[in-house]
């Protein structure tokens, strides 16, 4: 009974021995053959064949040796997408769909906010925290609100954690995000090259690449980024099974995330979002290589700034007055 | 003597090289803004496919913008007992019945302190299915904007442009915009006070 198998186990290993590769991929082979074989061997000991923990074995490994999402191909995208789908419904019972959108043909995001027109209400930042599957043990936010004295601009000498009714009375409101840098220090600064700009404008972060140096953390003047501290926990109900590789997908602990300007909505031609949530209408995101689009309505006829802007970041975020 | 201007003319020759090659080095330092600003053929937004729909009833805009036609959300749908002259008909209805059936509710909050609007300052006094401007004009409940805009109009400006109000879901498709009243409560248009929808935590 034991004897195909064996044989079979076999034929991987001298496979994975005889075929010309790399060190990398035979590392691969190696320990998937192994997973087989030790698979094999749990279910020979085990009576009910439990088929699977050797099955999310395998995808882990699998998972694991995965090249840099850079350098896979269509078809290596296409099968880490399964796989992560398949992992989540093991692991989680859970049926989501991550979507790899390449980046659209002509279209470069660009986002404003409008200082005069915030009221302080935070419902971009709890939309911002539903949308991307934020961890809600250590209550991660992308989004930071706040609260100014007039002819100040710089937030650090706002009151970023007010809980009272607002609007107050002769203050405003100063909504900080990425601000997806066109020269971005925390890009230079990656040691792994698990964080790049996309060619539609978005910073984005390989979560499998990255070593969780928080190099890029230090290296951002504007507090855009993020280090995930533990494994993320959503409730089942809240969870945005809508995901896109580079966006809200599950994120192992210990990396750096981000705003990604919703990429997994964006890409579709959808508002990130906090731009759909925001009750007042301040914020406003649009194609920036349209002359008819908004955003460059408002690049056009309204006084604008952006935040450190003598530092050369040059980010695709600005700050408008009414 | 030719030999003497020679050497003269070398470092104000090399100067004016380098103030030359200084700027065109200026010139190559481009920033993206540059090529945004270059960018004059229009995105063709139609053309981004997987756009969500927007299902919330619209009615095409009786006003242009810079891309050509767009829509607004509908609102028409979203008046209760609409339509008004389902009760004001030919009938005149008494103030203190108008209170007491329909619209007590309303607190009129608009203009400025002390010299509020009244009804019938927005609302036709002859058709009260419609709105009506300073010119005698009917506006449609659909197209407030045409109403808000003859006071506002530098919002209302804004608005067609995009820099005020925003789009319904989707940034590419076709351009559909919320409507004045969608967001302002006519009768007391400021957003009112409350408490924020979450809380920041502390990040270090």
């Amino acid at each position: 009974m034991s004897s195909p198998k064996k044989n079979e186990k076999q034929t991987v290993i001298q496979d994975v021995l005889e075929k010309p590769s790399s060190r990398r991929s035979f590392l691969k082979g190696a320990s998937i053959a192994m997973a087989a074989g030790s698979a094999a061997l749990a279910t020979g000991c085990m009576a009910t064949g439990d088929t699977t923990t050797s099955e999310e074995m395998k995808l882990r490994w699998q998972e694991y040796f995965k090249k840099h999402y850079r350098l896979m191909t269509a078809e290596e995208k296409k099968e880490t997408v399964k796989r992560l789908e398949r992992l989540a419904k093991i692991q989680n019972d859970l049926d989501v769909q991550i979507g790899t959108d390449p980046p659209i043909e002509n279209v470069l995001y660009g986002y404003a906010f409008n200082i005069s027109r915030c009221e302080g209400f935070m419902e971009c930042v709890a939309a911002c925290v539903k949308e991307n599957n934020l961890d809600r043990k250590t209550n991660t936010q992308y989004i930071r609100i706040f609260e100014m004295e007039p002819g100040k601009l710089d937030p650090s000498t706002g009151d970023g954690q007010f809980y009272h009714k607002v609007p107050v009375e002769n203050k405003f409101y100063m909504g900080v995000q990425c601000f997806h840098c066109e020269n971005a220090p925390c890009i230079k600064a990656c040691p792994t090259k698990a964080t790049w700009r996309e060619p539609d404008g978005i910073v984005v972060v390989d979560y499998n690449w990255c070593i969780g140096c928080r190099y890029c953390q230090a290296a951002c003047p504007y507090f855009g980024r993020r280090f995930n501290w533990s494994q993320g926990e959503v409730p089942k109900e809240e969870l945005t099974t809508k995901q896109h590789y580079l966006g809200n997908r599950r994120r192992p602990k210990g990396k750096m995330e981000k705003c990604t300007f919703c990429i997994q909505r964006t890409r579709k031609g959808r508002l990130p979002a906090c731009v759909e949530a925001c009750p007042t209408g301040s914020r406003v995101f649009g194609n920036l290589l349209d002359p008819e689009s908004e955003i460059r309505f408002v690049l056009e006829h309204k006084k604008v700034f952006r935040m450190k802007e003598n530092i050369g970041t040059e980010p695709k975020f600005w700050y408008f007055i009414d | 003597m030719k030999k003497q201007i020679i050497p003269f003319a070398i470092p104000g020759l090399s100067l004016l090289l380098m103030l030359l090659l200084t700027s065109f080095a200026l010139a190559n330092e481009k920033s993206f803004l540059d090529t945004i600003k270059k960018t004059v053929k229009p995105f063709d937004a139609r053309s981004v496919k997987k756009v969500r729909p927007v299902t919330r009833k619209t009615v095409l805009a009786l006003e242009e913008y810079r891309g050509g036609s767009f829509r607004v959300l509908a609102r028409k749908q979203e008046i209760k007992r609409y339509k008004c002259s389902n009760c004001h008909g030919e009938k005149p209805v008494l103030v203190k019945q108008g209170f007491e059936l329909t619209h007590g509710n309303v607190i009129i909050n608009h203009g400025r302190a002390g010299n509020e609007l009244s009804c019938i300052d927005c609302h036709s006094e002859d058709d009260r299915d419609f709105l009506e401007d300073k010119k005698g004009r009917k506006i449609d409940f659909d197209h407030s904007y045409k109403l808000c805009g003859q006071c506002h109009f530098r919002q209302k400006r804004d608005w067609l442009g995009g820099a005020h109000g925003k789009r319904v879901s989707n940034w590419a498709g076709e351009r559909v915009i919320y409507n004045c009243a969608s967001c302002h409560n006519p009768h007391s248009p400021r957003f009112s006070k409350r408490f924020p929808a979450t809380y920041s935590v502390p990040l270090n």
